[in-house]
């Protein structure tokens, strides 16, 4: 019982941790149909912007959000352009051998240009903590959530009550139907796949003061979204929301009261991934995506 | 005359086609070395440092050995094991190389073990501190291990801390689920418990896990005098921010290796402070040239001041271990003449140098490695900006400082 409290606080500032993570990849392939295996290269194009910014110029990571996000959508950009645009009909399993590849030379890129060394940013705040109602509330990772959770919430409304979202939401629903009524569907392909890159950079930001940034650190992030997103209902973005407070919940859960747990916890929420999987193939909100 | 000057010029093309083929015969002569090396992937950590000391060791001969050129054959093995193999393969099988430098990182070099044996060539081994490697070499003549095995990381740390502070104290362990956590952990409990030290917990984290504090908590409960934390680098960094955050309160952090490296250090800031580990290496220590061979073996402060001039950055553990290793078996070719890899085999048992790494000399170990060079380790501890060195008491320039 001792342990509750900071076990329902952990889960939750995970959760919020693991929401960013799957968001853009949940937007890329709702809309695109596509599955951005070089989505963890965003993450990590943007963990090296944050902390490019904050040792060369002393901006601290949230600040410099916007122009890595920026930044990152620009490479977005040209990933759809010289990529991805040239495979949008093509069958999925040649897209994610493509993104795949290119996922690999953005890492490779990152290791001639970063070199292989480890590094974090470190903020007053990425070190501070206090103690309240008897739980250690960590600042980095409660400013983490909430940039987590006012991206996602941002990306909702955008994507409800802006033309471009409503055109994007229309595109993911029913593509020839939205390019009768006169949308341009490989321009919001196109927008769609920049905000997830950007979606994926300001993730690399927010954890670039809590997680260790290396080239290779994308990967594992990708495998995490990737079973968020599945969980979720592949390009619902209110089910990747769920997905990823359950996932979080049931890892912190094992963690905590599970001996040794840390080592069972990734397990046991993939186990809980494929047991959903069994009984609601479509994920908690997803769509049928059999086409 | 004419004739004259056709002779002249018949011996000229004559001569001229001696020393172009003199030259060809001499560009012939050459020494390859394989560097199997991790230049991507995972550990490109390691093999970026291990191809910078491979660059020192090279230029300190000046690109030649007993009248060889050296020529070194480096291949990525992408830090993967298959990677290390099929390298190791190329190497031994199309290039039919002698002499191999590489890989570094403990479980590639256990993978490259049964592509090794296919032909047996001289093999040096700057890294790989894991048992069941030492297990795999028993016995073997022509492997050349030049890093401490796993346990210097917890015998240094063990008998220090049980001298400074007593018997008797709790200890937790934290390591991560890959094989070098797990490689460590029966080493770690063993030592601590050998010095006299109660193990009251063990806790499991995930490679690359986002939150370790779970782990971290359940730790807390158990009121531990020492924490020791085994993984790599990567993980370390985390762990450290995360020890740091949660004000766990414990007065004694022990790391496995990362708390040497300065890009942990500029990673963590100043969660760095107290934390202790065993070192083999550390840069701005006073260590002398070797009297015989001071070009090859200079001053530390020398060799890691024109380190720095070359790469804009400290020298690192695996580049001052891997310039020592190539430069050791250079000098081991040099003595057997050229490329004669059994005669070159005794030369390196025979070498005995005053290196920055410590005396470089082979000796059989206790658990059956036939050649093994610097196994000896010294303990440090971060305080502040400082380093200091708290065991061997021969070697320390000051005390423990318990976190407050």
């Amino acid at each position: 019982m001792t342990l509750l409290p900071q076990f329902l606080l952990d889960a939750l500032l995970l959760g919020g941790l693991y929401c960013l993570m799957a968001v853009g990849l949940a937007l890329c392939f709702g809309v695109t149909r596509i599955i951005n295996f070089a989505h963890g290269e965003m993450i990590m194009f943007g963990a090296y912007g944050a902390f490019l910014l904050s040792v060369h110029f002393g901006i601290d990571p949230l600040l410099s959000l916007p122009l890595v996000a920026l930044g990152v959508a620009l490479i977005g950009f040209l990933v759809f352009k010289l990529c991805v645009q040239r495979v949008l009909d093509a069958p999925h399993v040649n897209q994610i051998l493509l993104l795949f590849g290119v996922g690999l030379i953005l890492q490779n890129i990152a290791v001639l240009i970063f070199t292989g060394d480890e590094r974090s940013v470190t903020t007053a705040y990425s070190l501070a903590s206090d103690q309240f109602f008897g739980m250690m509330v960590a600042y980095g990772r409660l400013i983490a959530f909430a940039v987590s959770i006012g991206l996602t919430v941002g990306l909702i409304v955008w994507l409800r009550i802006s033309e471009m979202g409503r055109a994007i939401q229309a595109v993911a629903q029913q593509r020839d139907a939205a390019k009768l009524m006169g949308i341009n569907v490989t321009a919001m392909y196109m927008v769609s796949f920049m905000v997830s890159a950007a979606l994926g950079s300001a993730t690399g930001a927010a954890m670039s003061f809590l997680l260790t940034i290396t080239p290779f650190m994308g990967f594992h992030i990708l495998i995490k979204g990737f079973a968020i997103v599945v969980l979720g209902g592949l390009g619902s973005v209110g089910g990747t929301l769920i997905a990823a407070f359950v996932l979080a919940f049931v890892e912190t859960g094992v963690s905590y009261y599970v001996p040794e747990g840390g080592g069972w916890a990734e397990g046991v929420a993939l186990a809980v991934l494929l047991m959903v999987l069994i009984l609601r193939p479509r994920g908690f909100l997803g769509q049928a995506v059999d086409n | 005359m004419r004739a004259f000057r056709y002779i002249r010029h018949m011996v000229m093309g004559a001569l001229c086609g001696l020393f172009i083929t003199g030259g060809i015969a001499h560009a012939q002569k050459v020494i390859r070395i394989g560097a199997p090396l991790e230049l991507t992937g995972k550990f490109v950590i390691y093999g970026s440092q291990g191809q910078r000391g491979l660059e020192m060791a090279v230029e300190a001969f000046a690109g030649t050995v007993a009248g060889h050129r050296i020529e070194v054959l480096l291949r990525d093995i992408q830090s993967t094991n298959q990677g290390a193999v099929s390298a190791m393969t190329d190497l031994l099988e199309k290039e039919k190389v002698d002499f191999l430098i590489g890989p570094i990182a403990s479980g590639l070099v256990s993978a490259a073990v049964p592509a090794w044996r296919q032909r047996k060539p001289l093999w040096i081994v700057p890294g790989a501190s894991a048992l069941s490697f030492e297990e795999a070499i028993a016995g073997e003549s022509m492997v050349f291990h030049t890093y401490a095995w796993g346990y210097g990381y917890h015998t240094g740390p063990a008998n220090a801390l049980a001298a400074a502070f007593g018997k008797g104290k709790k200890v937790a362990i934290i390591y991560s689920d890959g094989a070098y956590g797990r490689s460590h952990l029966p080493d770690a409990r063993k030592h601590y418990t050998e010095a006299g030290f109660q193990i009251v917990a063990t806790e499991l984290v995930r490679e690359n896990a986002a939150d370790m504090n779970p782990a971290l908590q359940k730790i807390r409960l158990t009121k531990p005098d020492v924490l020791v934390a085994l993984m790599q680098t990567t993980d370390g960094i985390v762990v450290a921010k995360q020890i740091h955050v949660a004000k766990l309160g414990i007065p004694i952090l022990v790391g496995s290796a990362f708390p040497q490296f300065q890009t942990w250090v500029d990673a963590v800031g100043e969660a760095a402070n107290g934390w202790i580990t065993a070192v083999a290496y550390l840069a701005g220590q006073a260590v002398p040239a070797d009297p015989k061979y001071p070009r090859i073996f200079p001053a530390a402060k020398d060799w890691e001041a024109a380190f720095t001039k070359k790469y804009n950055r400290e020298p690192e553990l695996i580049d001052a271990m891997v310039y020592t290793s190539a430069a050791m078996l250079f000098l081991a070719i040099d003595r057997a003449g050229g490329g004669d890899k059994e005669r070159v085999a005794k030369e390196l048992r025979n070498l005995g140098v005053e290196t920055i790494m410590g005396e470089g000399k082979f000796v059989p170990t206790p658990g059956g490695a036939v050649n093994q060079a610097f196994n000896e380790m010294f303990v440090i501890q971060r305080q502040g900006d400082k380093i200091v060195t708290v065991w061997p008491k021969a070697r320390s320039n000051g005390q423990f400082k318990p976190i407050q």
